[in-house]
């Protein structure tokens, strides 16, 4: 369960929920601040830096959920249920590589040499 | 079996002798099958390419309420579930791991699936389509005549984000839900905790307590989430004037007021007003705000189930159901919860931040 | 009242419910709900309908001539129309055959079978129109609906208040006379009703047989009931066994009205549309409703057998992902038997799947896909479940029969695959139902998405039917050989191999759909890798037989008769990797050759083998052997006959999924005086005329020894003889048990844990202990205890 286990002397699920609403709290700021002098800056769009930060931030936000809450980590069965959750990862990025990122102009976005009618 | 009541063939309607193993006979799977059946088959008659005939609605609810009845029956089965019956895996490598927590976890796998399958559809149109404010920045559409006057639109991608993360206000119930969802993930294990806690190392009417009072506002905030989200989808709210804050008193259109609706194929956003021509740029936004709408309403449909859920297990819960013995199984709903935040840590930037 | 007559009434208020299920769509997916203008009349004006119109049709011969135009002169006289009126009456005239054309501008053609007036005619009560016949052997029938207007339309009481209407109809012989033409339908459906009614009628006697002295209701309810609510494998595995035979032979139906339809070219026996009903829904529910099933009701049955556990992990979601099945047929079949069943293809392409154009019944058919794919994620729990964690003690990864292996594989490719195919229905369903615009060309919807979610699912889908076939096939092979399979890990490297690449290789489908180019090669390479795989496991059989003695029963036959058709099958199905072939056989009767080589000669020929091998297992009774024999030999020979002309009509270029066909008997000469005989764009030559009657005529050969089968098992269920615990020879756990096994399979449950479970040492399973490198690492990678791995 988990519940020995402590950060910094405090209760491990409360730190985490504290983290957890930390990090929620600067992904809207980051969306609701105008942060285009800093983009200028890194020369980027506003968006694309956007994007980058709330990625950056998802991430242990989600490593965090799994690890702590959902007891993928510490627990004598974390080892195993880890490997399942992980299990799908090679089927995702398939499905996100396949159809996620395929271009759905494609038949018209073609390369000229791929379109019908081309003769060298 | 007319009459006779042994052990070993208790009632197929409910409750169940669980010393003797995982129920033998149950009505269950062919109520609910049958109340899917007839509420798939009648949602399509009441909604039929955009014409609604209402006097289906009637047999929808009655597909939903079999359904129910059929929950109510698994339920009642399961209801006298004490932990005697855990079965625990033999086979290497979940040797003594409970069978339900694996199973619990392959579900999730189907789940990952299923969400991959929505974002594939969401990453693919997001960019395969021009984003519907580059074009209008380009500024080619005012020659083209996609405009407000001519009343053509042109096809673009519109993500929600565009109108949410447009102010402070707009945001907040997505905000708000977040924190709540945080909220209601920390609860759910509180209440674990408090059932699993050793006998004697705590007060049984103060388990029975705890472990209701945790549940109780698992489901409220549950209940939040999904109250704001009407809120944010159809119904909108309204800031009163706080002169001390320099807040104003205005209306916070719902998104469906604003326009951006399924069925939004002449969109203009508040927007999109060309300075040197004066005119307003119509675009079709069905695919970005089909995208928007069904993917956060699948997981709108998982917090509703697991509404469903959090129902059975308060009650469990206030009839003091929940002792150290059987409190995982709070635990395999936690994974479910847990997934379902997780869901929505990775929803709520995509698709109400960028 | 007692608890049991509530159980029955509720019983008997459901099977209500399910009747009313399927009456209700068949009455409103008419064009025009119940009330249709061919049948009922002028509910466009909502007047009544009155005997004092008398409808006039003249210019009618008593027999028509081929193709001539008649002038009909239609009208009405009586009813309130009068002469002072601004308007005067209408009319809608519907015809079966021929074409009717419009001459002048007070009447206008909604179709070439149905014409009406216009808003120019309103002002009279007699119009003209032409009639050509048809151009053949018809009984033609005329519907003639008038509506005699009492020209108040300005007035407050409405526009049709006081109208009056009427209707007549007029049969037209044909030249020579003909026989009534069956209707399609009608064959159908009572073929269906037919086999349930025969359905229903076994089983009630088999309860008879079980104890002819509680034949009354009394005992025959809660024995009912009992089946209704199991939760039992052994019995869910049975029921799936039931629905999945009773669908085979539903499909096998719809099958051959496909095949009399095309027996000869030009035939009119199904209509473009009844035509793309029937391979829509012979596609969907062979796939779906037979070869799932059946799968199903194996795994059920013998999974937990096999790997020693006294159930399945979760009984109760078994008994759900069972009773979805039956309730998702009722919702795909919706529409069918009144003409407006879904007519997408198996594969349901978008946009017209989206299309208001696809029938009404399209939308239910995406419903009952959604109830199968929330069943099939359920047995998937299940399944993974059971079999990572219920293994017999000391039984390890390695130590798992075969059969189970490829339930296991099966099971997690259906499940990792199949949410995507249930978003893209769930996307389609709305799309249909509230209008949400997922697959809308107009809107930016990309239709090329469906297929890749579809493919996603639906080339893993293919595997998931033919991978537990090769594990019934090399338990057969093994134990009729009379010993262990030849390498045995390399058949589950194999086995595993197939489910990973499976997932890749699914863009072979869409190689003429203008996809993503870098996909398409790609999808090309790995599909052609799939071969590897299967050849490893073909040789493997071959030599499994090389080092054995073979034992010639039944079952043994259709394992040899299953390495013949699907090497067969395997090796057309190596013509597709390659683009340039692939972009040539799109859609031709190569395609239907080799699916149909792979999953009936595959798929239905294994599960005829695991029939014939488990069920004095599963019933305690022995089959007949001379039955089985010619079952055997008549199957397969008619089996071939079917599908192998079919090839050679591929190459020729006959098309797929067309409901007809030409022959062209033109000499036409090239250049160099060689004789072109395809000259006619589009025909066939004519030896595909015969190829095709041939086809027929065997296909209904094949179908009717199938019931050799039933008979067999109906026969062996009331008189035949008591099966021993082991009649084969077999060293898994399942020959360990009882025939028919106990209930719990294994072990008993007391004082909150399992008693007595049984031990791999207990049975003779060949243990695989060459050790490997790759093998260490998989273990090390399932963490498994030292002890495990070395026992």
């Amino acid at each position: 369960m988990g519940e020995h286990k402590t950060i910094m002397g405090k209760d491990l699920y409360w730190m985490n929920f504290f983290g957890l609403m930390l990090l929620t709290l600067i992904e809207v700021a980051a969306v609701g601040l105008d942060l285009s002098p800093e983009a200028t800056g890194l020369s980027y769009t506003e968006k694309e830096l956007t994007l980058f930060i709330l990625v950056g931030i998802g991430l242990p936000k989600f490593i965090m959920i799994a690890a702590i809450f959902m007891h993928l980590w510490g627990d004598e069965d974390s080892k195993i249920l880890t490997l399942t959750a992980l299990f799908p990862a090679f089927f995702i990025i398939v499905m996100i590589l396949f159809i996620g990122l395929t271009h759905p102009e494609s038949t018209t976005g073609l390369p000229e040499w791929c379109r019908p009618g081309f003769y060298s | 079996m007319s009459g006779e009541h042994d052990d070993h063939h208790p009632s197929a309607w409910g409750p169940h002798h669980w010393d003797h193993g995982a129920p033998h006979n149950s009505w269950s799977p062919l109520i609910m099958s049958v109340g899917f059946g007839i509420f798939l088959f009648m949602l399509a008659n009441a909604f039929n390419n955009d014409v609604v005939d209402a006097s289906y609605i009637p047999i929808v609810m009655f597909g939903l309420l079999v359904v129910l009845f059929g929950l109510i029956i698994w339920w009642r089965q399961d209801m006298s579930f004490d932990g005697t019956y855990e079965p625990m895996a033999t086979g290497v490598p979940f040797k003594n791991i409970q069978i339900r927590k694996v199973g619990m976890w392959v579900f999730l796998m189907s789940e990952m699936m299923v969400f991959t399958s929505l974002f594939s559809t969401y990453i693919r149109y997001r960019t395969g389509l021009e984003n519907c404010q580059t074009v209008f920045e380009r500024g080619d559409w005012v020659e083209q005549g996609y405009t407000l006057e001519t009343g053509e639109a042109l096809v673009c991608f519109e993500p929600a984000s565009h109108l949410i993360a447009s102010s402070w206000w707009h945001i907040a119930p997505g905000a708000i839900n977040t924190f709540a969802l945080i909220v209601s993930s920390f609860t759910i294990v509180q209440a674990l905790r408090y059932a699993s806690k050793p006998v004697g190392e705590i007060d049984e009417v103060r388990r029975k307590k705890l472990v209701t009072r945790y549940l109780a506002s698992t489901w409220l905030l549950a209940v939040i989430f999904l109250t704001l989200k009407m809120i944010e989808w159809f119904i909108g709210f309204y800031v009163p004037e706080i002169s001390f804050l320099g807040i104003h008193e205005h209306d916070i259109k719902s998104l469906v007021a604003e326009g951006y609706t399924i069925h939004a194929d002449h969109y203009h956003h508040h927007d999109w007003v060309d300075e040197a021509t004066g005119a307003t740029m119509l675009a079709d936004i069905t695919v970005g705000s089909s995208t928007f709408y069904v993917t956060t309403g699948t997981h709108g449909v998982h917090v509703f189930g697991g509404i469903v859920g959090l129902t059975y297990m308060t009650y469990k819960a206030w009839t003091g159901g929940y002792t150290p013995k059987n409190a995982v199984s709070i635990e395999y709903f936690g994974l479910y919860w847990h997934f379902v935040d997780l869901v929505w840590v990775i929803v709520f930037p995509f698709f109400y931040l960028y | 009242m007692n608890k049991e007559k509530i159980a029955s009434r509720t019983l008997v208020i459901f099977v209500v419910l399910l009747l009313g299920m399927v009456a209700v769509p068949s009455a409103t997916s008419l064009p025009t709900g119940v009330a249709g203008v061919k049948d009922s009349g002028c509910n466009c004006h909502g007047a009544v309908v009155s005997d004092s119109v008398l409808p006039i049709l003249d210019g009618l011969p008593d027999t028509y001539n081929y193709s001539e135009v008649y002038t009909l002169t239609l009208g009405f006289t009586g009813g309130p129309a009068d002469p002072s009126n601004i308007n005067q009456g209408g009319f809608n005239l519907w015809v079966s055959d021929g074409e009717i054309s419009v001459n002048d501008v007070s009447v206008q053609s909604w179709n070439p079978n149905e014409v009406s007036h216009t808003d120019a005619g309103n002002d009279q009560t007699m119009w003209t129109v032409d009639w050509t016949a048809p151009a053949n052997d018809r009984n033609v029938e005329f519907i003639l609906h008038v509506n005699s207007v009492n020209g108040n339309a300005g007035s407050p009481e409405g526009g049709t208040s006081g109208d009056e209407w009427n209707r007549i109809s007029i049969q037209v012989a044909s030249p020579t006379e003909i026989l009534q033409q069956a209707n399609p339908y009608t064959v159908l459906t009572t073929l269906i009703v037919v086999s349930f009614v025969l359905l229903l009628m076994v089983l009630t006697f088999i309860f008879y047989q079980n104890n002819p002295d509680s034949f009354d209701w009394e005992n025959f309810a809660p024995w009912v009931a009992g089946w209704l609510t199991t939760t039992d494998h052994k019995r869910v595995g049975t029921l799936y066994f039931l629905a999945g035979f009773f669908f085979l032979g539903i499909g096998g139906v719809m099958a051959i009205l496909i095949r009399i339809q095309l027996m000869e070219p030009g035939n009119d026996f199904l209509t473009q549309d009844q035509y793309n009903q029937f391979f829509t829904l012979h596609g969907t529910t062979m796939i779906f409703l037979a070869a799932m099933p059946l799968i199903n009701g194996a795994a059920n049955w013998m999974v937990p057998l096999q790997i020693g556990a006294p159930d399945l992990a979760f009984p109760r979601l078994n008994a759900m992902s069972f009773w979805l099945q039956p309730v998702g047929a009722i919702l795909i079949f919706t529409g069918v038997f009144s003409g407006t069943g879904a007519d997408t293809g198996w594969t349901g392409y978008a946009p017209y799947i989206v299309s208001e154009t696809a029938h009404s019944g399209t939308t239910m058919w995406v419903a009952g896909q959604i109830l199968l794919v929330a069943s099939s994620t359920l047995t998937g729990i299940n399944f993974l479940t059971t079999i990572a964690v219920m293994r017999a003690e000391g039984m390890g990864w390695m130590q798992m029969p075969l059969f189970t292996w490829s339930i296991l594989i099966a099971n997690l490719m259906l499940f990792l695959s199949i949410p995507a195919f249930g978003v893209g229905l769930i996307q389609v369903y709305l799309d249909r139902v509230i209008g949400t615009a997922f697959y809308d060309a107009g809107s930016g919807g990309d239709p090329l998405l469906w297929s890749h979610l579809f493919w996603y699912f639906g080339h893993p889908e293919v595997y998931v039917v033919i991978v537990p076939a090769f594990g019934i096939i090399s338990e057969v092979i093994a134990t009729s050989a009379r010993r262990s399979v030849f390498g045995y890990r390399s058949m589950v490297y194999a086995m595993a191999g197939i489910g990973i690449v499976s997932f890749i290789v699914y863009g072979h489908h869409m190689f003429t759909s203008g996809m993503d180019p870098t996909l398409r090669f790609v999808t090309m390479l790995t599909t052609m890798l799939v071969a590897v795989p299967t050849g490893i496991k073909i040789f493997n059989w071959l030599m499994t037989m090389n080092g054995g003695s073979l034992v010639y029963r039944t079952h043994t036959l259709w394992a040899l008769g299953f390495l013949v058709t699907f090497t067969l099958g395997g090796i057309s199905g190596m013509f597709f990797p390659s683009m340039a072939m692939d972009l040539h056989f799109h859609e031709s009767y190569f395609v239907v050759a080799h699916f149909h080589y792979v999953l009936v000669g595959g798929t239905v020929f294994g599960l005829f083998c695991g029939v014939y091998y488990w069920f004095p297992k599963m019933s305690g009774k022995m089959l007949d052997e001379r039955l089985g024999v010619l079952h055997f030999l008549t199957a397969f020979i008619t089996y071939n006959g079917v599908f192998w002309p079919m090839h050679r009509l591929g190459v020729w270029g006959m098309a797929r999924r067309h409901h007809t066909y030409f022959i062209s008997v033109d000499e036409v000469r090239g250049v160099d005086g060689e004789v072109i005989t395809e000259a006619v764009i589009g025909a066939l030559p004519p030896e595909a005329a015969g190829w095709n009657m041939f086809i027929t005529v065997s296909a209904v050969l094949f179908f009717f020894s199938n019931f050799l089968l039933i008979i067999n098992v109906v026969i062996s269920l009331v008189r035949g003889k008591d099966a021993p615990a082991d009649p084969w020879g077999g060293w898994s756990f399942e020959w360990m048990t009882e025939s028919p096994p106990p209930t719990p399979s294994f072990g008993k449950f007391e004082h909150g844990e399992w008693h007595g479970l049984p031990t791999l040492e207990d049975a003779n399973e060949h243990i695989a202990h060459e050790p490997s490198k790759l093998a260490e690492w998989f273990s090390r990678l399932m963490v498994a205890d030292k002890e495990e791995v070395e026992n």
